[in-house]
């Protein structure tokens, strides 16, 4: 029941994206087409995962037995950049197309402050192993939900007549802030 | 223990741990590529505007080096990239005819007769399903589909018709596929002479019926192709047209130019 309450918590009322404002710059910057959405939602899912378990294991085994939880920044970055890493090299090997469409974002996924939040997260609220796990998953589901929502919207979009001020980022932007308001419903679901 | 030390070390030693992790993966995934890509691709203009018909700069790049396609098929690039991509790839001299386009409907919204009033979607191909406001089935529609095709800036709206911008546009044919009507055509420039010329009008129509649409239609009076001294100028049924492989060499163009009654030879210089 636990694990399902932090998975829940993570997709929809304590959304990254639209709750605590994180991972901004890939939410507006590989929007626009559903297929890129898609592609990084699973590459952010991956990250995600990943950088819990590991940081997880990181934190408490290494950090805080020596008593150097001060470093968690710092190792939590090595940890998020090397993964990011990987995961370029593996896109790269075997979706060049995916990796092309994605261009700077993917490797923009090692400062994305989501990744970096997720780490923090778990460490303040004092998660578990398999809590720090489903947290990560949940998170990465929210993160792809709502991009892939987004990017909907977006091509949606593309084929309206707007007046010409609200045209490109204005408009993104309003309609991302909508998109919040209406995440805002969920908010009652659950107490983090 | 020393904080420091142990800080040290246990970063170091996490660090050379990832490193290599690290290296393990990238020599796991190495991806061969032909270093001449990039090479190519440092030639070519990367506007990845498509106009070649890949999808990018970079797919393009591919399919010279693979010799799918020529060095000169990048249209914006034009013959210094051609040169340029030719020389890494050890082939000889190219050469490539610089083309921009030009727009075959030189009427104003207030030389156009209007007998609609069109309020849907405002896009030419929209409006072109239930033939516009303007009688001319022929002529330009516009709403301006060219110039937000067009990704240098090339193209822009100049009393209810579409201009060009001989200097900005790249001859990328862009705005040739998004004109519902297909009134714009690439024609080759005269970078000498920095201009090009062209017939300002599109209806094949006989003169009354052009009359009745339009105050600049051409009606197939042939005085282009009679005044011209090389025979630069032709008529395709009513409708003047231009023999480019002859018409930058003609003496007398700015005659016809200025004999044409309609005024619809025109030319596009370079600012």
């Amino acid at each position: 029941m636990e694990l399902l309450l932090i998975f829940v918590a993570a997709v929809l009322t304590n959304n990254f994206v639209l709750h605590y404002f994180l991972g901004i710059c890939p939410f507006l910057g590989v929007s626009s087409r559903m297929e890129t959405a898609v592609g990084m939602g699973l590459a952010v899912i991956f990250v995600m995962t990943l950088t819990a378990t590991v940081t997880w294991l990181i934190y408490h085994h290494i950090l805080v037995r020596f008593g150097l939880p001060f470093l968690e920044y710092v190792t939590f970055i090595l940890v998020i950049a090397s993964l990011v890493q990987i995961v370029e090299m593996f896109l790269r090997r075997f979706s060049p197309e995916l990796y092309r469409a994605l261009g700077i974002y993917l490797p923009l996924i090692t400062t994305n402050c989501s990744i970096l939040g997720l780490a923090l997260f778990m460490v303040l609220r004092e998660y578990d192993f398999i809590e720090g796990l489903v947290f990560g998953i949940g998170a990465g589901i929210g993160f792809t939900l709502v991009l892939t929502i987004m990017a909907g919207i977006r091509e949606e979009l593309a084929f309206a007549d707007l007046p010409r001020a609200f045209r490109g980022a204005p408009i993104t932007l309003i309609t991302a802030g909508i998109l919040a308001l209406a995440f805002m419903g969920f908010s009652g679901l659950i107490r983090v | 223990m020393n904080p420091i030390l142990v800080s040290v070390l246990s970063m170091g030693l996490l660090a050379l741990a990832f490193a290599a992790i690290l290296a393990v993966v990238n020599r796991k995934l190495a991806v061969q590529e032909d270093p001449r890509v990039e090479a190519v691709l440092e030639a070519l203009p990367g506007a990845n505007c498509g106009a070649c018909g890949s999808a990018s700069c970079r797919d393009m790049a591919e399919r010279i080096v693979k010799g799918d396609a020529e060095p000169g098929a990048c249209p914006v690039g034009g013959t210094e990239s051609a040169r340029r991509i030719a020389e890494i790839l050890g082939l000889g001299e190219v050469e490539v005819v610089e083309k921009v386009a030009v727009v075959h409907c030189g009427a104003t919204s207030e030389q156009k007769v209007k007998v609609a009033e069109y309020r849907g979607v405002k896009t030419c191909s929209a409006a072109n399903l239930l033939g516009g406001e303007y009688a001319c089935r022929y002529g330009c529609l516009g709403y301006g589909d060219c110039v937000r095709a067009c990704g240098f800036g090339a193209i822009y709206m100049a009393d209810g018709r579409p201009k060009v911008d001989v200097e900005r546009c790249t001859g990328c044919g862009k705005c040739v596929q998004a004109c519902p009507r297909g009134i714009i055509t690439l024609e080759p420039y005269d970078r000498k002479r920095g201009e090009t010329i062209f017939v300002a009008c599109n209806n094949p129509d006989r003169a009354p019926a052009v009359r009745r649409v339009c105050e600049v239609g051409c009606i197939g009076c042939r005085m282009c192709a009679r005044t011209s001294d090389n025979g630069a100028f032709y008529m395709d049924g009513n409708l003047a047209k231009v023999d480019y492989g002859k018409v930058y060499e003609s003496g007398n163009w700015d005659e016809v130019v200025e004999k044409c009654p309609r005024k619809i030879i025109r030319m596009e210089r370079a600012a």
